[in-house]
């Protein structure tokens, strides 16, 4: 066994005798454990592109005419490790290479980025910074991404500064991005790593069957029951990085008698907490899918899909936090019970069902159509300290009550804030050790203090002063697809796809718990009537919902906002793929339609004319055009060009300016639109695998909407730029350009040597239109020309270069362990747009800020760089065979020399005028709103034992 | 697959179950219990009285185990009208004694409820009056006491497991005195100033455009003279309710202003007014506006230039009429930049020593009548009026004695100005061409001194150039 591996991989097959006259390429595929054959194995001979699939004695033959000369075969199968084979072909003869073997992939690589993706996205804030997008890239064979999704992805590096929003995933041919944000919700498919090993990944914009595809790749992840490779696999794992432990079962059945075939999955990942202090992971994961073959054309399969997820979550803090604190505080929990209570938790709860038909009508048409419903709820929770009580004063309304905010990071606890003075007296200074002592020596929520706070409220009769309360998305979402793939010629191919899909968004607070109270009294805290009076009153406009006013509403009740979205999208797709013996090339478009409508069930006080009832519908028409070519100067030398030019619909989250409360869509909203091309030149020997690619894409008319709290807006009077906005941004244009290489070289047998490395530029490339709207002033709120300064700063996400070396060590005795370095560097801070337009340079009375200075102002506006860092992961395999079970285990270590390191983080836009910039970024004692950051992980392990059988 | 594999996949996940605290979390016991305390317990009384010995900030500092002060909650910030401020009393019932305690917390009604007993250590505590009430806090570099910051809290302030309802103390506006600050206090049957609450825009209680971090309101009694600042923050949840138009009875803190010369009351919600009439006790007013034009029919004047420096006013048809204690309407001159006008006329009670100052200027009779378009015209200047009060009154029915003065019927003459406790003191202000042609009969005019009851914090008003003329 050993000696034929070695056999295989080194040798050059020669020649043997052959009397016809036809030149023939064949042999036969088995298994490296077992030595049993292995059917439907793809065979490639590279420099062609031919493709042939072994049958069910795992052999092969390839027709037609043969390529001469050194040709390196690459034989592949999902579930093994590929391998790629030299040989030489000479006119007349054939090529006989029975027995090459293939490994059973057991390195479970694949757990560890579905772990860290799927995470990564539970803990994320839904802002773009925080999303990773390497779960996309698992599936890609491609050295560079390989060397993305596995080794970059803890510290959000996004190839070619793409997120994920800009990469499509698709079950079954359906594809499960949200139409809220644009980004796939990887908890609802976490936990099934087993039966997640057929996948299909297009890099960028290449031809794919499925779908349009998107810049960032298309990733169709197949659940098909009969699919599977028959047999049954029990794992363990053990990880300190998200959850602590997880136990996996699964068994698929196999093709059965009858053509039924049937898989099963059930797991469990839990941890009271993770790398970060109190972030609880509980999580079980189900899976089912039955699949009947009713004759050779038909076959229909039913996938079900239960992935419940329940994380808590952590929060980007500030350098003073983090340098009295270290990466793993998280001021999100606290002691109750003698247990960690987490006060934000994201609980994910979102069936997947789906029936998929397949038809092969010939030999050269198959038809598959797929429907799918997916139902179920998405909620995040976090502490309402905003709770009162209606006071009747002789007929007039007053609500009283209301707390500050618990956060025991709130920067009022912390050092600097006692320290912020120019002028320092013995007591500041007492303040600020005392505050330093007890941040660094507890530092956490304290519940009991809220539930003190209700006990007193309660005893007076009165309502929760602090709850729990859940924002909830309870989404149900029917698709509909059909997928058409045709052999027009044996050179033309032809895909189609025409789908609909519709979301019903019901978006809702609920009161999840009372904190020992009994009932919160459903008013806004914080609304205020503004100076100089309005013709609503402060009893309106406290009002969430004025058609049910002064409710009290108990657990489980709905309450401060309450609307529906409802969502369709139509969309056709075709595309066609051309292969000749030099080029290869493609062609495609799609088009699209996509309406939005929000129905306010709530008539919220601030907003009493476009709250209630149904707003306007928002409708937007795209369409895309690709095409793309492979050209083959020689089997080893291949040049790869894909351009592009679509545009997109907003997503729901970009269109409305505050759904909360109002109907109101943003203004100047528009689809993005996106032009892109690639270039790669892609080397391979039998030694040596490479690519290297030049890309640029270009993104115009994008939207951003966020949300935060500023106490520095200009122009509205003294002591009324106190406010809770939402900022719009659009007319956003982007730009990103770079190179990536990816290198490989297979020195020895056993030994490969790998290297990547990334070098882009992600920057606006125009000033883009900012607006904001609050309940606390009307209308929307603009400054200066209504623009702002981003133009050539970076868009945060990453760092924009990285680079990798590694090597892997492969022993022929089933046992490897690799190795890489990782350095990273160019990573910026998200710049508050607020913070650079006009209103950085306006004084609260619309006129210039006395003392502006033009060279300080740069420097304040500076964006900032993160430092550059290096990371080490190691990772390493072993596999031994009992009695017809398999036994192996993979263990990973990441940042091996637990190096300390910002991944992100953005600017506070809490002040926002070059006077109170300079102010708080000059304390000698530290910034008290300095920018806020997300740190990596320090060293972490994760393990997994398994038995497969 | 066999049965024994499915086993084996069942017992997996259940070996394996590990297990999360989920989010059903039990309502913890907040119970208090009673605080064991590693000190002595003292009075507030004996604090305070330790102020008056050392005569300025006390510091407390134990060789040994500190004292404790206890003391009963008598504020609350739940409707935010107090911050960073907790102010205890002695008692719940019959209080002597208060304190206002500084602590750099936000909120405090989570912790310390209405009526809670509560034990403060004293260790590097101080205590002193500062702006006019007894206040605690912990010493600054600069000798003043500083709110005890949020950490300190634990260690500094325990709650007993006592606590019951604070019986408000019942007293008129006459009976504010310094040692009667920071206690939770009954103003019964008062009212607001129907300057404040009637008229085309009565004010809310906070939330005008000219409130900064407070909104004063003049608050008087039905009862009793003299008046009071009713002052709520600008921060208040309740800052943007309207004043309450009528006589109503409600339960203050007495406290002091922001400068500590004059008395506050403050409520801590507007639960603590009670509504108990729908009638307001305004006085009959006098009110035609001002005159665009003097007769040239003068029909009484006096520039008091004819009157003896130092001796109470008297001829020229004056009733010099002393209602309550010693001080009388008087002549004087002075220089310097609280300069009189030549001999002007003056009353104060400051220092008097006087329970209570009234004291009367009567005009002689004027007929309006016969006589028209009759105008009043004076001048006036303060010298600190402070807690003191100066009115312009008229009566149809006084019988012209002393003795009828006080059982005759007076109004208020209310569109002559009088110089305001924020005027500066060293100028003299024109009353406006005040028109009294609305009137009728016979009528007479008096400037009339109402002290505080608090003679050292009372003021001085000067009184030059009184005409009356008609057409």
């Amino acid at each position: 066994m050993k000696k034929s591996f070695f056999i295989l991989l080194l040798g050059v097959f020669s020649v043997l005798a052959s009397f016809a006259q036809e030149t023939i390429i064949k042999g036969s595929v088995l298994d490296g454990t077992t030595g049993e054959p292995i059917p439907d194995v793809t065979i490639t001979i590279e420099e062609t592109g031919q493709v042939v699939r072994t049958d069910a004695n795992g052999e092969f033959q390839f027709p037609g005419i043969i390529p001469l000369g050194e040709q390196v075969l690459k034989i592949e199968k999902i579930d093994y490790e590929t391998k790629r084979y030299p040989i030489v072909v000479n006119e007349g003869k054939t090529v006989d290479i029975s027995g090459m073997t293939l490994d059973y992939d057991s390195s479970d690589k694949k757990d560890l980025f579905i772990i860290s993706i799927s995470d990564d996205n539970l803990n994320s804030e839904d802002d773009g910074l925080t999303d990773n997008i390497s779960g996309l890239l698992q599936a890609s064979r491609d050295v560079f991404l390989n060397a993305a999704a596995f080794d970059f992805s803890a510290t959000f590096f996004r190839p070619r500064g793409l997120d994920n929003a800009n990469g499509k995933i698709l079950i079954n041919g359906i594809e499960m991005n949200k139409q809220f944000s644009g980004r796939p919700q990887w908890g609802n498919w976490g936990g099934l790593n087993d039966i997640q090993r057929n996948q299909e990944f297009t890099m960028g914009m290449s031809a794919n069957d499925y779908t349009f595809g998107d810049l960032a790749g298309s990733n169709n992840i197949i659940m098909r029951a009969s699919k599977y490779r028959k047999g049954g696999r029990i794992s363990f794992a053990s990880a300190n990085r998200s959850y602590t432990g997880r136990v996996m079962a699964s068994y698929n059945s196999g093709i059965l008698e009858g053509g039924w075939s049937y898989s099963i999955l059930a797991s469990r990942r839990s941890g009271d907490e993770g790398f970060v202090d109190g972030t609880l992971y509980d999580s079980n994961s189900f899976f089912a899918a039955v699949e009947k073959k009713i004759n050779e054309k038909h076959s229909i399969n039913l996938t079900s899909i239960y992935a419940q997820n329940r994380r808590g979550r952590s929060t980007a803090i500030t350098q003073e936090v983090f340098n009295l604190k270290g990466n793993t505080y998280n001021p999100l929990w606290g002691e109750q019970d003698g247990e960690i209570r987490n006060s934000r938790v994201r609980e994910i709860n979102e069936p997947i069902l789906m029936l998929n038909h397949f038809w092969d009508i010939s030999s050269k048409i198959k038809l598959n159509t797929n429907v799918a419903y997916q139902f179920g709820t998405i909620g995040n929770t976090r502490v309402d300290n905003g709770g009162t009580r209606l006071v009747d004063f002789n007929g007039q309304n007053s609500y009283i009550g209301g707390a500050r905010n618990p956060d025991p990071a709130y920067y009022q606890n912390l050092p600097s804030y006692h320290l912020r003075f120019p002028n320092l007296s013995p007591y500041n200074y007492q303040q600020a050790y005392l505050a330093e002592q007890d941040f660094r020596n507890d530092g956490q929520f304290d519940w009991n203090a809220l539930y003190l706070g209700n006990d007193i409220a309660r005893n007076q009769g009165g309502n929760s002063i602090y709850a729990i309360q859940e924002d909830r998305n309870d989404d149900s979402q029917f698709s509909i697809n059909t997928i058409l793939d045709t052999d027009l010629s044996d050179r033309i191919r032809l895909n189609a796809n025409l789908s609909y899909r519709n979301l019903k968004s019901e978006n809702f607070a609920e009161l999840k718990d009372l904190l020992g109270g009994t009932g919160f009294l459903d008013v806004d805290f914080f609304a205020e009537e503004t100076a100089g009076g309005t013709a609503v009153s402060l009893e309106d406009l406290a009002q969430s919902d004025t058609n049910n006013p002064n409710r009290i509403v108990q657990e489980g009740d709905r309450y401060k906002y309450n609307y529906d979205i409802n969502a369709d999208v139509i969309s056709a797709f075709a595309q066609a793929q051309f292969k000749y013996n030099k080029v290869d090339f493609y062609l495609g478009a799609n088009f699209s339609q996509t309406s939005y409508q929000r129905n306010g069930l709530y008539e919220n006080g601030n907003f009493l004319n476009n709250s209630f009832g149904k707003g306007e519908q928002l409708d937007f028409s795209n369409y895309g055009v690709k095409a793309g070519a492979t050209y083959k100067i020689t089997g080893r030398h291949l040049i790869d060009v894909n351009t592009s030019y679509f545009t997109k619909a907003p997503t729901i989250r970009n269109s409305y300016s505050n759904a909360r409360q109002n109907n109101n869509t943003v203004t100047g909203l528009e689809s993005e639109s996106a032009q892109a091309i690639d270039l790669s030149y892609i080397y391979r020997s039998p030694i040596v695998k490479a690519r290297l690619t030049a890309f640029y894409s270009g993104f115009e008319n994008g939207t951003d909407v966020g949300f935060y709290f500023t106490e520095d807006l200009a122009g509205l009077g003294i002591d009324n730029g106190d406010a809770f906005v939402q900022e719009v941004t659009t007319n956003i244009g982007r730009r990103n350009i770079g190179a990536e290489l990816g290198i490989e070289a297979q020195i020895t047998p056993t030994i490969k040597l790998k290297g990547a490395a990334s070098f882009g530029q992600y920057t606006f490339s125009n000033n883009p239109n900012l607006y904001l709207t609050s309940d606390n002033f009307d209308g929307e709120v603009r400054f200066g020309d209504g623009t702002t300064n981003l133009k050539d700063l970076h868009v945060a996400g990453g760092p924009e270069r990285a680079y990798q070396i590694g090597f892997e060590y492969r022993d022929p005795d089933y046992w490897w362990v690799g190795a890489t370095s990782n350095f990273f560097s160019n990573a910026y801070v998200d710049a508050s747009g607020l913070r650079r337009s006009a209103n950085f340079t306006t004084d609260y009375d619309g006129q210039p800020i006395v003392g502006y200075d033009d060279d300080v102002a740069r420097g304040l506006l500076q964006q900032e760089q993160f430092d550059d860092y290096m990371l080490v992961n190691i990772v390493g395999g072993k596999s031994w065979r009992i009695d017809g079970y398999y036994l192996g285990f993979f263990a990973t270590i990441n940042n091996v020399f637990n190096e300390s390191f910002r991944t992100g983080g953005f600017e506070q836009s809490r002040l926002g005028t070059y006077d109170r910039v300079l102010e708080d970024t000059s304390r000698p004692n530290g910034e008290v709103f300095g920018s806020r950051y997300f740190f990596g992980n320090g060293t972490t392990y994760y393990l997994n034992v398994y038995v497969r059988f | 697959m066999n049965l024994n594999k499915i086993l084996l996949l069942l017992i997996s996940l259940v070996v394996f179950s590990a297990c999360v605290q989920d989010d059903d979390f039990e309502t913890p016991n907040v119970t208090i219990v009673e605080p064991t305390l590693d000190g002595p317990i003292v009075s507030m009384s004996s604090v305070a009285g330790q102020v008056a010995q050392s005569g300025g900030l006390h510091l407390f500092d134990f060789d040994g185990a500190s004292n404790y002060m206890e003391g009963y909650v008598i504020s609350t910030d739940e409707g935010g009208n107090w911050f960073e401020e907790l102010i205890i009393q002695d008692k719940l019932e019959n209080p002597t004694v208060g304190i206002k305690i500084l602590l750099d917390v936000n909120p405090l009604f989570t912790r310390y409820d209405i009526g809670r007993k509560i034990y403060v250590r004293l260790q590097g505590l101080s205590v002193g009056d500062i702006d006019g009430v007894l206040t605690m806090g912990i010493i600054s570099n600069i000798g003043n006491a500083e709110k005890i910051p949020a950490f300190l809290e634990e260690e500094t302030i325990k709650r007993s497991s006592e606590s019951g309802t604070v019986v408000p103390l019942n007293l008129t506006f006459n009976e504010f005195s310094n040692d009667k600050t920071n206690l939770f206090v009954k103003l019964e049957d008062v009212q607001f100033n129907r300057d404040e609450v009637l008229g085309a825009e009565p004010k809310t209680f906070a939330s005008e455009m000219s409130d900064s971090f407070d909104g004063e309101r003049l608050l008087e009694s039905c009862t009793t003279e003299g008046s009071v600042i009713f002052s709520t923050s600008t921060f208040a949840d309740f800052k943007s309710l309207n004043l309450p138009t009528t006589r109503v009875s409600m339960n203050v803190i007495l406290s002091k202003n922001f400068f500590g010369d004059a008395f506050n009351v403050v409520v801590n919600s507007p639960e603590d007014i009670t509504f108990s009439s729908s009638e307001r006790c305004d006085p009959i007013e006098l009110e035609c506006g001002i005159a665009t034009t003097t007769g040239t029919n003068n029909l009484f004047e006096d520039d008091f230039e004819g009157q003896s420096t130092n001796s109470l006013i008297s001829g020229n048809g004056w009733t010099n009429f002393i209602e309550a204690g010693s001080e009388g309407w008087e002549a004087f001159t002075a220089g310097g930049t609280n300069a009189s006008q030549g001999v002007s006329a003056r009353v104060g009670s400051f220092n008097s020593g006087d329970a209570s100052t009234i004291a009367w200027l009567i005009t002689p009779q004027i007929d309006l009548d016969t006589n028209a378009g009759v105008t009043l015209n004076f001048e006036t200047s303060s010298s600190f009026s402070d807690g003191s009060e100066m009115e312009i009154v008229f009566s149809n029915d006084w019988d012209g004695t002393e003795a009828g003065v006080t059982s005759a019927t007076w109004g208020l003459v209310s569109d002559a100005y009088v110089t305001q406790d924020s005027d500066f003191f060293g100028d003299w202000f024109e009353s406006g061409n005040v028109d009294l042609s609305c009137g009728s009969g016979q009528i007479y005019i008096a400037f009339k001194y109402i002290g505080s009851g608090q003679s050292d914090f009372d003021g001085t008003y000067e009184l030059d150039f009184v005409s009356i003329d008609a057409q």
